[in-house]
């Protein structure tokens, strides 16, 4: 059987693949574009690679730089690490590959890989991107857009022969990267590219829903390209071709994010407050109320999880190919163990066995806390959104899920009368809460990419929804005396809101 | 391992390609992937299945090449023929097309689209209510060949033959409908190029007997470019790749485009000069190359016609050169750097730059001028004209890295069978008295013509041409086409719906690129090559043993090509041979036979393409089967100075030289496998026929243009009532500011995006995601004086016979004073008619007398069909059409339609809507008069009573009788 990497076989080293795109030579004619769509037949409304392109300076002295965008074949990609069953993969010769036989359609790669290269293809909803055409490389072929390209803007090469052109040129010209801040070391280089277009904040987005010549689209929740503000290069600068982008995670994230701060807050605050000596251990409430309570959330969060799959029936693969550094495989195998533990915890009560359920809180205890801010370490892996960035995350998430929990206490109480113990929780952690959020309101965010998130959550698209929010929480602090139902509501209702403006503001940035 | 042996996947990679003695591709990467599979292997290539990647599924192919048909350019593609399917699966290029190189732009792939457009015409239609009504009913090929043909056996019969009309825009081909129309005897040839390139051709036909130019950019050292002919202009993918190759040779890049193209973006010199001052900057770097005299003297006096410049405008008979030179350098000095700049808006100083590094190109000077500038301005032929004159006196012409004649960089080879007669009648609603001067057809003003003459047209065909949309005055259009006292039939040829179609008889599919024969050859670098054109799934099925009759048998529904087409309709004209005519299509083996597609490009591929027969024979193949397999031939490379080449002795007979050193000779032309085509020089008083020039003391070839130089001063134009235009001048455009009102701005409508291509490409759905509207280029300082406040407000725009109403697009990319618009996007199709839903807007067409309006009653968007990506498409705008709103400006000398407008912008009105079109075609009619008033007729001005000067190129070229003007004729008409 002949070989297919019969080069491979010649060489004494695997060959580590590296693209250059020479916008000195680039004309901006879109035929990578097409060449593309049609190698990798990729539908409309979603593309592998484009090409983005601002108009800079002023007449007489403007230009129009081009950024053919797309997969940056990174040497530490985000994709990977956070993709739970290894559909996005590392190939030994350095090409991030994808295989959508085993993509759940979970779009954790999307949400992290910062330069938006990849999007769930709508014939068959798994995750796919530019993959260097590695169906024709292992054919001896150039792929698709090198081999169209008119003017030979685009090469690809391997990085260990130092005398391959790809390496010349990254050795011996100026070449520059997109977002090297992120860490993620592409292997996509762009000689005489522009910072206007490299920088995604670079360009100012026109006005009217119009690019040079095309719309700029209103499809289902888009992240509308270019800076809404004024350029952040130093000469004007408009952006006058994109395609639509869209952020991967819709309410059913945020929501998934509330119901778990449920789960873990109703079985962490009466065992804090049973800590403290506040309440009991042995009521009706810790015993098969709150973890009943605990349990539905964590359903419903698992419900509204698989919900959110492009490939629901895929869910098991999460559990049974796990990739171990993603983190939702990690929380996966968390939330599995916690809902072990409170189906124990119920089933010892309804068994009569309530005596045990102290001990098993205790060993829950962990388990609920990891429940609780494990999904600060899964956004943290959305590498991409600097909002999510927070190293206060984690302490964020578990008040939140102490202010669910203890609102959940108040409601549970509320019928047969609040203790001070369960009221004061619920104020301290209901104000700890506030005391966070408005932090994060008002403090200046260390990068563009996050100050223009904090934008939108704050004065922007997500302003509403950030404020009510608020408002609830401060609502709720000084409405437990007077009805703590009301309070528990307005506790509830104004935490899922804020998490929804948190999880949507975080998106809400353009990143190509 | 036998390369036969095609069972198993192999590597295209270098060492193993090599290895098996098969041919490597190398790409842009250099290393040792391949950038085609080896052609050894095309007839069943394996490759792995992108879409079930990782998965390894194997997909066999076979790959077939052929001509893109988007463009001009005709770039080569090759098709990857599922072997187990036999469709297309995907289009790329062909490694082994000269002038493309195996490289494409965005339309190549895109070919895909159009061939599996779910809205294509697949059968034969016939109107079935009142022309325009939109009722249509399916129709035999027999029933409406035999109509047809019926037609037209009856006009040529009643003599009558200039009521048989083809109409065609993109020709795609080379000598094919020519020659069928020459067989007919018709003079009823009528192209789009009055709306495209006369301007500029008219401009280099004057300088050099021939019409296009052929820059040798890959070998330049200063290249001028007028327009974006990186990403968009004529030849662009061909040109794109040798333009950015000169200029990583270091070659300098000139653009002159008053809006900010990517061209302009890689411009070493971006220009963006006020429309219409073109020929000032050109002639202020010409004034400068004189005073500095960085001219190439040697040249100028060997190569220039100054001697009889001299004479006949100076009455100095004997001037010697240096006289000459004192001359030139006097008429130019007029034309400063301030008088440039003063015109064009562009910095005195910059003006100064493009000068001096223009003088440092040697005759490695490379320019190019095709539409741009040339098509939208009164006097746009100055453009080309005042460009060569650069090159010109520079010597760069004909030069390695210089600007070839079109003629010496492509090989049109001679057909089989070529008719030997020309039309005896004159067709005047093509070629009026008005405008003896007109390179090409007045083909835009025949709404007016067929009027004021009382014209009528029997059968009226019309082929990839679309003039409702893309003429200027469409309305008139519509008036005429739906008037059957004008029109008496209408074929509308083409594969998709268009707004012309709507108004035909018959609507007759015919194939895109891969379904269909054509011959192209076409001046892209300085060499010459043909392309073939072919049905892919026809040769594929051949190639599989298969008999394939008609291409028919394998397009899809029953889409034909036109070459088939026109042979069994020239049978169906004289089916007995009675009308001469058929002898021209019957076989050449087999007189008396049909004669077929194979059989008339294999004695082509044989007889007339040197080189070829034996390149196919060292592979064993036909010359047929050798372009069937390969698409291309080049048939020469660097030809060099043709008119420095010494007339050879054996064409030199009876030989006499005139007084102008034009060499005469009796010496029979001898054979050549070109098509007859060209200048036609007048034999001397003798008869003998010119055969080059003397010039000190050598015969040479010299050029084709009466005086066998270089025509500086043109006697034609001279002669033919233009004597303060016959040297390269400037004329102020009708946009030029002192034309203007103050409150109008000069309106640039033609440019293209480098994504679509005129009406040809709305069917192709990755074209259209990128590019799909058109909205009004203003720059922020105009916009705020409008009071446009953002980009994306509606705006007026008024023209001198209507409005339409658009987005604005405020962008830093245009002088200000100046607004543009693509000419692309637009489209339409009027309500209750059929037709393509993606990139076509729905209308009401609304008529009340002369007043006409257009309003968008349904936009783009996504629908249901065939193909699951059209509920995908996820834009609604497809843009507006403006050309319905432009009044005709036929040049007065060049014939070109001057596309530029002077309009009014304001901000719309309450009751504007987006896409809203007005016009009053009585009032184009007022303008079309205001025009003609400028012109200078034949019958006023020729100065040796014929119709047009019988030198000038000319298509379908008539009897040499037919040129005399009638003595009944009036005059003015």
């Amino acid at each position: 059987m002949p070989t297919t990497t019969a080069h491979a076989a010649a060489t004494a080293t695997e060959p580590l693949w590296a693209k250059v795109v020479d916008h000195t030579r680039c004309i901006g004619c879109h035929a990578c574009t097409t060449a593309c769509k049609s190698e990798n037949e990729v539908p409309l409304s979603v593309t592998r690679t484009y090409v983005k392109s601002v108009d800079v300076g002023r007449f007489p002295q403007a230009r129009r730089s081009f950024q053919v965008t797309r997969c940056n074949q990174c040497e530490d990609p985000p994709c990977v690490a956070a993709c739970p069953t290894a559909a996005m993969h590392r190939r030994p010769d350095g090409i991030v590959d994808f295989d959508k036989s085993i993509c759940i359609g979970c779009k954790a790669c999307i949400a992290a890989c910062p330069y938006d290269a990849i999007f769930i293809n709508p014939e068959d909803g798994a995750a796919e991107k530019c993959n260097f055409c590695a169906h024709r490389l292992d054919v001896g072929l150039e792929p698709a857009c090198v081999v169209v390209c008119p003017t030979q803007a685009l090469m690809v090469g391997d990085m260990n022969d130092p005398l391959s052109r790809v390496s010349e040129i990254v050795h011996r010209d100026t070449v520059t990267v997109r977002r090297p801040e992120k860490e993620t070391r592409p292997k996509l280089f762009y000689k005489g590219a522009d910072q206007a277009t490299l920088d995604p904040l670079g360009a100012r987005r026109p006005d009217g829903g119009l690019f040079m010549w095309s719309e700029q689209g209103d499809v289902d929740h888009q992240v509308p390209a270019g800076h809404p503000g004024p350029w952040n290069s130093s000469a004007a600068a408009v952006l006058s071709y994109d395609v639509p982008h869209r952020a991967p995670w819709d309410w059913r994230v945020s929501a998934y994010t509330f119901t778990k701060s449920v789960a873990a807050g109703a079985y962490l605050a009466p065992l804090l407050l049973g800590a403290l000596g506040v309440l009991p251990l042995t009521n009706r409430l810790w015993a098969l109320q709150a973890p009943i309570v605990a349990m539905i959330g964590l359903l419903l969060t698992g419900a509204l999880l698989v919900w959110d799959l492009e490939h629901p029936q895929r869910f098991w693969m999460v559990l049974l190919k796990p990739q171990w550094r993603s983190w939702l495989v990690r929380g996966g195998f968390v939330i599995t163990a916690y809902g072990a533990l409170l189906a124990a915890h119920v089933g010892a009560s309804l068994a009569g066995r309530a005596d045990l359920t102290p001990t098993l809180g205790w060993l829950g205890a962990p388990l609920a806390i990891l429940t609780a801010v494990y999904t600060a370490f899964l956004f943290a892996q959305a590498r991409a959104r600097d909002l999510w960035q927070s190293p206060l995350l984690p302490a964020h998430l578990l008040v939140q899920a102490l202010v669910a929990g203890s609102a959940v206490l108040l409601l549970l109480e509320s019928g047969t009368g609040v203790s001070d113990g369960v009221a004061a929780c619920f104020r301290w952690t209901v104000a700890a809460h506030l005391v966070l959020v408005l932090s994060e309101a008002s403090m200046r965010h260390p990068t563009a990419h996050a100050s223009l998130a904090a934008r939108e959550m704050i004065r922007g698209r997500h302003a509403h929804v950030f404020w009510i929010g608020a408002a609830l929480a401060a609502l709720a602090v000084v409405a437990v005396p007077w009805s703590p139902a009301v309070a528990a509501g307005a506790a509830l209702v104004g935490l899922f809101l804020y998490e929804h403006a948190f999880v949507q503001a975080g998106q809400a940035v353009p990143l190509a | 391992m036998s390369i036969d042996d095609l069972e198993r996947r192999v590597s295209a990679a270098k060492e193993d390609v090599e290895g098996r003695g098969e041919t490597f591709y190398p790409g842009a990467s250099r290393i040792h992937l391949a950038a085609f599979p080896p052609k050894e292997r095309w007839n069943d290539w394996v490759e792995l299945d992108s879409r079930s990647w990782p998965e390894r599924v194997e997909k066999r192919y076979m790959l077939v090449p052929t001509t893109c048909f988007n463009c001009e350019s005709a770039c080569g593609l090759l098709a990857y023929v599922d072997r187990d399917s036999l469709q297309v699966r995907k289009f790329e290029g062909n490694p082994e097309h000269p002038g493309s190189r195996g490289r494409n732009c965005a339309k190549g792939p895109a070919t895909l689209n159009q061939i599996t457009d779910p809205d294509r015409i697949l059968y034969p239609l016939k109107r079935a209510g009142a022309r325009g009504e939109g009722k249509w009913e399916r129709v035999s090929w027999d029933e409406a060949l035999d109509d047809i043909a019926g037609r037209i056996r009856s006009c040529l019969e009643e003599d009558r033959h200039d009521e048989v009309m083809y109409h065609v825009g993109r020709p795609g081909e080379d000598g094919f409908t020519t020659r069928m129309l020459a067989a007919w005897g018709v003079d009823g040839h009528n192209s789009h190029t009055n709306v495209c390139s006369s301007g500029a051709r008219a401009g280099y036909h004057w300088w050099m007997g021939m019409d296009r130019p052929s820059p040798d950019h890959a070998n330049a050292q200063v290249i001028v470019l007028v327009s974006s002919h990186l990403e968009t202009g004529h030849y662009f993918n061909p040109h794109a790749q040798r333009i950015i190759e000169g200029k990583k040779n270091g070659a300098k890049l000139i653009v002159l485009d008053t809006r900010l193209s990517n061209t302009s973006t890689h411009a070493d010199f971006w220009l963006s000069p006020y429309p219409g001052s073109e020929p000032a900057i050109f002639l202020a770097v010409a004034n400068w190359l004189i005073r500095e005299k960085k001219y190439d003297r040697s040249f100028v006096r060997r190569w220039w016609n100054w001697q009889e410049y001299m004479e006949e405008v100076h009455g100095e008979r004997d001037a010697s050169f240096e006289r000459f030179e004192d001359v030139l350098r006097e008429t130019y000095a007029q034309y400063t750097f301030d008088f440039a700049s003063s015109e064009s808006g562009v910095e005195e100083g910059t003006l100064r730059s493009v000068a001096e590094t223009i003088a440092t190109a040697g005759t490695r000077l490379a320019t190019h001028n095709w539409r741009s500038a040339g098509a939208g301005n009164l006097g746009g032929w100055q453009v080309a004209r005042t460009l060569t004159l650069l090159n010109a006196l520079l010597g760069a012409l004909a030069t390695e890295g210089g600007t070839f004649p079109n003629s010496w960089n492509k090989f049109s080879p001679r057909p089989p069978r070529l008719p030997h007669q020309h039309p005896r009648r004159w067709n005047s609603v093509l070629w009026p008295d008005a405008y003896p001067l007109g390179l090409m057809e007045m083909s835009f003003l025949m709404p007016h013509l067929m009027r004021e003459q009382d014209a009528y047209v029997d059968v009226y065909f019309t082929r990839v041409y679309n003039p409702v949309w893309t003429n200027p005055d469409g309305f008139s259009w519509i008036e005429m086409l739906t008037d059957e006292r004008r029109i008496g039939q209408h074929v509308a040829l083409t594969p998709t719906w268009n707004e012309s179609a709507y108004f035909a008889d018959y609507v007759l599919p015919m194939g895109h690129s891969s379904e269909r024969h054509d011959l192209t050859t076409y001046e892209q670098y300085d060499g010459q090559w043909i392309g073939f054109r072919q049905p892919v799934l026809r040769a594929a099925r051949q190639r599989l043993g298969e008999e394939v009759h008609d291409t028919r048998e394998v397009n899809p529904g029953e889409v034909w090509e036109e070459n088939e087409f026109w042979i069994e309709l020239t049978w169906r004209i004289d089916p007995d041979g009675s009308l001469g005519i058929r002898r021209f299509f019957e076989s050449v083996e087999r007189p008396g036979e049909k004669m077929t597609v194979d059989e008339y490009y294999g004695w082509i591929f044989e007889n007339s393409v040197p080189g070829l027969p034996e390149a196919a024979a060292a592979e064993g193949l036909t010359p047929l089967e050798y372009m069937r397999r390969y698409g291309a031939f080049e048939v020469a490379r660097k030809v060099g100075k043709v008119y420095e080449k010494p007339v050879d002795d054996t064409e030199l007979e009876d030989v006499r030289v005139d007084e102008a050193g034009r060499v005469y000779t009796r010496a029979p032309v001898p054979p050549s496998p070109r098509a007859p085509g060209g200048t036609k020089i007048e034999p001397d008083a003798e008869g003998r026929r010119r055969v080059g020039v003397r010039v000190d003391g050598e015969i040479v070839r010299g050029w084709p243009t009466p005086s066998g130089k270089l025509e500086f001063w043109s006697r034609t134009l001279h002669e033919w009532g233009w004597p303060e235009l016959a040297i390269p001048t400037y004329v102020r455009s009708h946009v030029h500011r002192q034309n203007l009102d103050a409150d109008q701005m000069p309106l640039i409508s033609t440019f293209r995006v480098p994504i679509q291509i005129h009406t040809r490409s709305a069917n192709a759905k990755w074209l259209d995601e990128i590019a799909h509207t058109n909205p009004l280029w203003i720059h922020p300082s105009d916009a705020e004086r409008l009071g446009i406040e953002a980009t994306g407000e509606l705006v007026r725009v008024e023209t001198e016979i209507g409005h339409y109403v658009l987005k604005a697009w405020i962008t830093e990319g245009i002088r200000p004073g100046v607004v543009a618009c693509s000419h692309h996007m637009g489209r339409w199709k009027p309500e209750g008619q059929e037709g393509q839903r993606l990139g076509m807007m729905t209308v009401a067409l609304d008529q009340d007398g002369s007043r006409w309006g257009l309003s968008r009653t349904k936009g783009g968007g996504p629908f249901p069909s065939e193909d699951p990506d059209t509920l995908r498409v996820w834009w609604t705008d497809v843009g507006v059409h403006q050309n319905l709103t432009f009044a005709v400006h036929p040049d007065p000398v060049s014939g070109m339609h001057c596309w530029h407008q002077a309009v009014r912008v304001r901000k719309a009105e309450p009751g504007d809507r987006y896409g809203d079109v007005a016009v009053d075609s009585e009032k184009s009619r007022e303008i079309y008069g205001k025009w003609l008033e400028m012109t200078r007729s034949a019958s006023r001005n020729s100065p040796d009573g014929t119709r047009r000067p019988y030198w000038m190129l000319r298509p379908v070229r008539p009897e040499r009788s037919a040129y005399d003007l009638p003595e009944t004729e009036e005059a003015g008409v």
